[in-house]
């Protein structure tokens, strides 16, 4: 069967007689534990009991230094990569804000250019002129405008 | 370790450092070689260089009302090598921006087969269009942001501000005269996008620099009068076209400067439409006629003895000039100098410029600023057209001294009247607000300019004067002069019997505010004539001006009387003086004034029949003892007519007459007196 192992063995096979007379050796020891083997692979696996009932957890006094430090050293190294990252990912965040409000700069600019226009052409001679002659109105005599300036006695003047 | 497994891991350990080997020499190559090439794809990918636009500044009257104004706008772009169905995308590309859909379905299908892959579907369409567009979020349409040039007030000052084409260059008027000043130049700013093309940094490559406002003079309201009343006495006299010129004579400012027939900026130029858009005022030349008396009777203040009660003259409607017979309009045996520019006598200008003398006259000319341009930032603009002096010949006198043999634009004789109303200063005309008054240069003395301002209000004030009717405002003195001059036809090398019907003016006349050159050009008839053809113009401009001005009045306000008398509406400058030398418009020489003689004595000659039937109507028809108008004249004037007519006059004040009681007309009971109020 070509498995790994055996594709390896071929590229290795020159070295491969000493360990033929080992594994030959090894097989000829009968062994109760053995597994059969597969046809034509040289991998074994062996069934072993072991009772691990009496076995204790030696108390290691160094493992919670270790894990303090672990914890540390991974908050510091957490703390310095958001650090390094936190202004690129502002300044990128920043960026798009800055982005839209440049769109929305430019829409109200041309909102406000719209209307400007539509005022100039709101207060065109020609319009007040139409305005004018529906509303009947006439022309002042040239002395009879009077235009007031915004202090005190000009308002009360307006008022009567 | 077994040393299968020692070999294994050796070989594994060897394949993956080949591996990593060959990552490292990918990249190295990646990352270092081909650096500049890949930085420039991803650059290429992520970064666009958007333009900044730069707006072309906006044109404001003197108060900042927007004459021109300029907005983005966004035009529609293709690329058809992209585009999968052509008629399908014709058929819904027309359908939203208003297009023939079979004219765009060629287009496309002409791009594809020249393996075009751009094509302005639509230039700067509206916003309601391109969201409509934006809509339909196909990836093929792109929008190109553009400036679309506005003139909100249409034809307003149209010839003043003129236009722009299709790049927003100026093609005419301050459009064109400023367009550097006017025009912006884009900037370029750096986008980074992402993967949704969406900017997230930006960096200003290259700093707009937009264009500049201009501020006119203008106002435009006054502008709006002139416009419309004078495009409604060319309709009214059936006229070829028009030109008015208001100016401030302190400063120079050009308050209103308007032509007839106009055109409406925002409309691209028709075929046949480009005459229209010809700003006559600055670039028309004509023969003033009898408005150029005024300078005539200035130069002869300033170098002869003649005073305004000089009697002149006037050969009882007939001189002999040089072996050539001229005609008057009307026939006076003699009148003063003063009277002279009220009857716009022709034969009197030419005697009082035979007193001037050639040189005189032309030193004269000259410093009127006449001959030369004005300055002003229009384009197109004339200099008139002066003949030197070493080309007058013996006739040229009689011609100019009577605004003949001469050409001046409108401009130039509203400046020119600024020297009456300025005090005798040459006032150079301005049309930007912020340009720098150019120090005014003397050209009459003080006291002729007064003198020439009485004189003046003379032709509006006397019953007799040619502005009498048409030229008097309410609640303002006001002066000026006439001037009705007969065309000259190029083809036929010969006066015509249309006019070119001027009137030149200002008021107050005591403290001028606004000067007022008013021509309509191509009438007709004796209706045709300056007086009732161009003076109604001044006086509703001049009115509305003073109004909008806030000017104090200095009369009282009451409806002015006609007067007793006729007055001699005619003031037609006989052109044909019988000179020898050609038209001074004319390029060609002598070689075609011998041939015109014929046609222009009978044009005299019909001309004379014309002028002689409207005499009969001028006479005076008093009947007892009726009282005259004496308003404008002077003390010594009012003492000789009252003499003259043996009515007892009572005078108040110095100066010229302003008010009277009884009014002109009324029959004087016996034993009553005429009071008089003088005032300067």
């Amino acid at each position: 069967m070509a498995t790994l192992a055996t594709i390896m063995d071929r590229f290795t096979a020159a070295n491969s007689a000493a360990a033929d007379c080992s594994r030959t050796r090894v097989l000829e020891d009968a062994d109760p534990f053995e597994v059969p083997r597969f046809p034509n692979e040289d991998v074994y696996f062996y069934v072993k009991h072991i009772d691990n009932s009496h076995v204790l957890r030696e108390v290691d006094p160094g493992a919670r230094k270790t894990c303090w430090r672990l914890i540390g050293s991974s908050f510091t190294f957490a703390v310095l990569v958001i650090g390094l990252l936190l202004p690129s990912v502002n300044r990128m965040m920043a960026g798009y804000r800055m982005e839209a409000l440049r769109q929305e700069r430019q829409r109200l600019e041309l909102d406000r250019a719209s209307l400007e226009l539509a005022e100039t052409k709101l207060v065109s001679p020609a319009r007040l002129e139409e305005l004018a002659r529906i509303q009947r109105f006439v022309d002042p005599a040239p002395e009879a405008v009077v235009y007031l300036d915004a202090n005190k006695s000009d308002a009360i003047l307006a008022k009567k | 370790m077994d040393p299968l497994a020692t070999r294994r891991v050796h070989m594994l350990v060897r394949v993956a450092f080949v591996w990593a080997a060959l990552i490292a020499a990918r990249l190295i190559q990646l990352q270092v070689v081909q650096h500049s090439q890949y930085a420039q794809l991803a650059r290429d990918q992520q970064e666009k260089l958007e333009e900044i636009k730069a707006p072309r500044g906006a044109i404001l009257d003197r108060y900042g009302q927007r004459l021109a104004m300029s907005l983005p706008a966004e035009s529609v772009v293709v690329d058809p090598l992209r585009v999968p169905n052509l008629s399908l995308t014709a058929e819904v590309l027309a359908n939203i921006l208003n297009l023939n859909a079979r004219d765009l379905l060629a287009d496309l299908q002409a791009a594809v087969d020249n393996r075009r892959g751009f094509l302005w579907v639509k230039r700067k369409i509206t916003r309601q269009e391109a969201n409509r567009l934006r809509a339909l979020n196909l990836e093929w349409i792109e929008f190109r942001t553009e400036s679309q040039r506005y003139y909100p007030n249409r034809s307003l000052a149209a010839h003043v501000i003129g236009s722009v084409d299709f790049q927003e260059d100026g093609n005419g008027g301050v459009e064109q005269s400023l367009n550097q000043e006017l025009q912006g130049h884009a900037g370029e700013m750096l986008v980074t996008e992402d993967v949704q093309k969406r900017g997230f940094a930006s960096s200003i490559q290259q700093q707009p620099q937009p264009g500049q406002d201009v501020r006119l003079t203008i106002d435009s309201r006054i502008q709006f009068v002139a416009e419309q009343e004078l495009a409604k006495m060319v309709a009214l006299h059936h006229a070829k076209s028009g030109s008015l010129v208001a100016m401030d004579p302190r400063s120079g400012d050009i308050l209103a400067m308007a032509n007839v027939p106009t055109f409406d900026p925002n409309e691209p130029p028709k075929p046949g439409g480009i005459a229209a858009r010809e700003n006559l005022a600055v670039s028309a030349p004509f023969e003033p006629g009898s408005v150029y008396k005024v300078i005539t009777l200035s130069s002869a203040l300033e170098t002869t003895r003649l005073r305004p009660e000089s009697m002149i003259n006037c050969g009882n409607g007939s001189i002999n000039l040089f072996g050539r017979i001229i005609h008057d309009h009307s026939r006076y045996a003699a009148l003063s100098m003063a009277d002279v520019l009220a009857r716009s006598s022709n034969i009197g200008a030419i005697n009082i410029g035979l007193q001037v003398g050639d040189r005189n006259l032309y030193e004269y000319v000259r410093k009127f600023g006449f001959g030369k341009k004005t300055g002003l930032p229009l384009p197109g603009e004339s200099g008139g057209m002066v003949r030197p002096l070493r080309r007058w010949e013996k006739t040229s006198l009689g011609s100019v001294a009577m605004g003949h043999e001469i050409g001046v634009t409108a401009l130039q004789l509203a400046q020119a009247c600024t020297v009456i109303a300025s005090g005798g200063f040459l006032v150079r005309p301005r049309l930007r607000l912020d340009a720098p008054v150019v120090p005014p240069v003397r050209v009459l003395r003080p006291e002729t300019a007064i003198t020439m301002r009485g004189m003046m209000e003379g032709v509006v004030l006397k019953p007799y004067g040619t502005g009498h009717k048409y030229a008097r405002l309410l609640g303002y003195t006001s002066a000026g002069k006439t001037g009705t001059a007969q065309i000259y036809d190029y083809k036929m090398r010969q006066y015509t019997h249309m006019y070119n019907a001027s009137f030149m003016g200002f008021a107050p006349v005591t403290n001028p505010r606004i000067v007022i050159v008013v021509t309509i050009n191509g009438t007709e008839g004796t209706a045709g004539y300056g007086g009732p053809t161009s003076a109604p113009v001044f006086r509703e401009v001049a009115a509305a001006g003073l109004r909008e001005m806030d000017v104090p009045k200095d009369l009282p306000e009451m409806v002015p009387s006609e007067g007793s008398e006729q007055a001699d509406e005619n003031d037609v400058a006989i052109a044909d003086v019988g000179s020898s030398i050609p038209h001074p418009l004319v390029q060609a020489e002598d070689a075609v004034a011998a041939d015109d003689r014929p046609v222009a004595s009978a044009n005299k000659a019909l001309g004379q029949r014309v002028l002689l039937a409207r005499n009969g109507n001028s006479q005076h028809d008093l009947d007892g003892p009726r009282v005259p108008d004496f308003q404008g004249q002077s003390v010594r004037s009012v003492i000789q007519r009252a003499a003259a007519l043996g009515i007892p006059v009572e005078f108040t004040g110095s100066g010229v007459a302003r008010a009277q009681a009884p009014v002109p007309g009324a029959i004087l009971p016996s034993g009553s007196w005429v009071r008089v109020q003088f005032g300067r």
